[in-house]
């Protein structure tokens, strides 16, 4: 009805249509933004969170010292002068760095020299406080404090002066290299913080003292502090070995065995399931439906209790045998070589191969879509395992996973708030998905998809 | 037997092997081995003794077990329903044939991809007193004035419109894209303006009052902590279900829409009255995944750790867990087992039922 009154205007109406199509392209264009904003915001915040000298600020700040380029410039060079590392920073003999700070002092008051220290500070809360680290406090020596220029300012509609004061750090004589050069400056009741050739780290006392973690930071030192901290600060007391270091090494290993295990043995049961003469496959089928129901909560008192009798508790070897051959992959590879045509195998059989030379030599290259799926999915599967890696590993920190570290962390540090370094650990434990998401997202995305309808 | 039949029996077996050894020992076995302690009294350490049903006896008397059952159901019916509804009308916007949607589709999947661990580490921090879900909403009540002023604007400036176009005789529909494309852009100037002239402004930012994880108080009868959780977890969780439900939305025919665009219908009406009945198999297979996923729940309430009050958090598969390495008397094994297989009763009713119905790939 409503088409007969405008059918006429044929011309108007073509347009009208086509606007409405460009203008409902727009909005879902702007939707999908939105929605990518709501899904991918909470890490991009929690990231600049981690960035910070204390995440839990309020209100949040979006721009922050550490991610200016101006500062990362100079922590750059100043880890530079300090141990002739960049990146890291330092401070060893022979180090000498200038550093410049300037003071708002506010109309008809005399400017006063801040008073320079470099304290002893110890290497961090949580477990980390228990950790002795060099001290640049015994070797560093600060020149005398000089003035260096004034200008006129007015701040926050104060009249007033700004004035700058010089000093250089020095490392006269030998000594040990300490990792960092801790710096608090502190100027009289009047005047307030305005600038230093590196932004501090914390302003106390109304903008009186500032303070700095190390004034020779190098750029991951100042930038990525809370992430260098992760690797430094949390080490296993006996060996002052790294925790996090070994966490990785520790993931790694078990999802690698993990990815081994099954593309092995899965794709061997896949096989035998799929084409082999086998009585009872229906039974093994019935058998997996039900055990596949079964929630891990019910099993895994009994299988902690078999890894206690073989000795494997706090071993990643008793988790890498837990986690085992994965019933939904060999599913998966079953699937896969009911697939392939049969004429290839009679080939090869009928040549005198036996049955596991012609699945390793012919089969298996057949099926590499299939194999890297596999691979993809198990080790983001077992990377993210945190149940099984609990119930087995909890009693040995040495062998824990990155999972299991984040929780230990997340008991460690959260009583005193340092939640740097726990942002900044879940970021780093993320890096290896991520990347194995971005180069293999199709696995990922049509896994998903595929498998669930068919499942 | 033929010769050749029982050689490659032989060699079957040996493929098969080690995945039933696996199977049985740790599958098996293991949910034998529950079923037999939970009539027992084993302890980590002790050789068990039967003793009938009393541990499942126990569990009805026991508070903390009916309060972890109850926020189990709880949290299962909510977190499916909120997660399935959305996760469908997500999958019916981004159901287009537009350049650049697979990017798009890529994003959405990053929060299900990371570990549960990482994701909660992050949320917990999210949901402190001073976190960034308290700047957000103190931001948002702050510039309320501002945002209602641009919403009212927008849509005044799209009933005008509407009005307008009707009164011409052209059959607009309300949410006419193109038309709401120029009202946004009124709304927008007008709120510019307004604001600038200072007729209408943002009031101060208040201090957070509201500390999520460390709240005792409960709202529509479940803890605030839980509900923290169960924010978490549809978060993670609706990006799976989106594309589940993207993949099902691709059978369903594009001449369907055309012929009801014809006779009239608007996008809403075709989303109740088309998309909804075509992928009721799909929302069938996302419903039972998504109860599976959600009655199971452990990672979250485990990590949370002491961040909130464990009353306030504990589900079944906690509780199971608390029961065998966290309890005052410790290795309560036999009631941990009993506790599992209260969850694993239920998850059976649930797969039960999914095969009852008889949704199977066949049914699309």
């Amino acid at each position: 009805m409503a088409t007969q009154t405008i059918s006429p205007k044929r011309t108007l109406d073509e347009r009208f249509l086509a606007r409405q199509r460009w203008a409902r392209a727009g909005w879902v264009y702007g939707t999908m933004l939105a929605l990518a904003v709501l899904f991918i915001g909470p890490f991009y915040v929690a990231f600049l969170g981690s960035l910070k000298d204390n995440p839990l600020e309020y209100p949040f700040r979006y721009t922050f010292p550490q991610i200016m380029p101006h500062n990362w410039a100079e922590a750059w060079r100043l880890g530079e002068l300090g141990a002739g590392n960049p990146w890291l920073g330092g401070f060893k003999p022979g180090a000498q760095v200038p550093f410049e700070v300037s003071y708002f002092v506010p109309e008809g008051t005399e400017p006063v020299s801040p008073s320079v220290t470099v304290p002893t500070r110890r290497a961090g809360a949580g477990i980390g406080a228990v950790l002795e680290e060099v001290q640049a406090s015994q070797y560093a020596k600060v020149s005398p404090v000089a003035e260096a220029g004034r200008s006129p300012a007015v701040l926050d509609g104060q009249q007033g002066q700004i004035v700058r004061y010089r000093f250089t750090i020095t490392y006269p004589g030998t000594g040990p290299t300490a990792p960092r050069l801790p710096l608090d400056v502190e100027a009289p009741l009047s005047q307030r913080f305005y600038s230093a050739t590196l932004d501090p780290n914390r302003l106390e006392r109304r903008g009186r003292v500032a303070s700095w973690d190390s004034a020779t930071p190098g750029f991951f030192g100042y930038t990525f502090r809370n992430y260098v901290r992760v690797f430094n600060e949390a080490r296993n007391p006996n060996t002052g070995q790294s925790l996090f270091l070994r966490w990785i090494f520790n993931s790694f290993v078990v999802s690698l065995s993990a990815v081994l295990i099954n593309l092995v043995f899965a794709s061997l049961a896949g096989y035998a399931l799929a084409r082999m003469y086998l009585p009872g496959k229906n039974l093994i089928f019935g058998a997996i439906i039900l055990l596949l129901a079964v929630p891990a909560q019910v099993t895994f008192i009994s299988n902690y209790l078999v890894l206690r009798d073989l000795n494997l508790l706090g071993m990643i070897w008793g988790l890498v045998i837990w986690i085992g051959i994965d019933m939904a992959r060999v599913f998966l590879m079953k699937q896969f070589f009911e697939n392939i045509p049969r004429e290839i195998e009679e080939a090869a059989l009928i040549d005198g191969a036996n049955p596991l030379v012609t699945f390793f030599r012919v089969i298996l290259p057949m099926a590499t879509p299939a194999l890297g799926a596999l691979t993809i999915l198990t080790f983001q599967g077992v990377w993210n395992e945190f149940f099984k890696a609990q119930v087995v590993l909890a009693a040995q920190q040495d062998s824990y996973t990155l999972p299991l570290g984040l929780s230990f962390f997340r008991n460690a540090y959260g009583q005193v708030g340092d939640w740097g370094l726990m942002l900044a650990s879940a970021f780093l434990s993320m890096i290896p998905v991520v990347i194995l998401f971005v180069v293999f997202q199709r696995y990922f995305v049509e896994g998903v998809s595929t498998s669930a309808l068919k499942g | 037997m033929r010769r050749a039949q029982r050689t490659e029996l032989l060699y079957a077996l040996m493929f098969i092997a080690p995945f039933l050894l696996y199977l049985l020992i740790f599958h098996g076995f293991a949910f034998a081995r529950a079923v037999y302690f939970s009539l027992t009294d084993k302890g980590l350490f002790n050789t068990p003794h039967f003793v009938g049903l009393r541990n499942y006896a126990y569990l009805i008397q026991d508070d903390r077990f009916l309060l972890a059952l109850q926020h189990s159901i709880a949290y299962t019916l909510v977190v499916t329903v909120i997660q399935t509804f959305l996760a469908l009308a997500l999958a019916a916007v981004l159901n287009q044939r537009l350049k650049g949607i697979t990017f798009f589709r890529t994003v959405y999947y990053v929060p299900s991809i990371l570990s549960s661990a990482a994701v909660t580490v992050i949320a917990i921090w999210f949901f402190q007193k001073t976190g960034f879900l308290n700047n957000l909403l103190a931001w948002v009540s702050a510039y309320a004035p501002i945002l209602l002023t641009l919403g009212g604007l927008f849509i005044l400036a799209q009933g005008v419109q509407v009005g307008w176009e009707r009164s011409r005789g052209l059959p607009v529909a309300p949410t006419d894209p193109a038309l709401a494309t120029v009202s946004l852009l009124v709304a927008l100037v007008l709120t510019w303006v307004l604001s600038a002239t200072g007729l209408v402004t943002a009031r101060p930012m208040t201090e957070p009052t509201l500390a999520w994880l460390s709240e005792t108080n409960s709202f529509l009868g479940i803890p605030i902590p839980l509900w923290a959780i169960m924010m978490l977890n549809i978060f993670t969780t609706i990006p799976t279900l989106m594309l589940i439900f993207l993949a099902g939305l691709q059978d369903v025919p594009k001449s369907i829409y055309e012929a009801a665009a014809i006779d009239g219908a608007n996008p809403i009406q075709q989303f109740f009255r088309i998309t909804v009945p075509m992928l009721r198999p799909v929302t069938f297979l996302v419903v039972t995944l998504s109860l599976i996923g959600t009655l199971q729940m452990y990672d979250q309430v485990a990590l949370m750790g002491n961040a909130a009050s464990l009353d306030s958090i504990i589900v079944l598969a906690y509780f199971v867990y608390n029961n065998v390495f966290n309890s005052n008397v410790p290795g309560n094994v036999g009631i941990a087992s009993a506790a599992a297989l209260v969850l694993a009763l239920l998850t059976f009713a649930i797969v039960g039922l999914q095969r009852l119905l008889g949704i199977s790939e066949k049914s699309y």
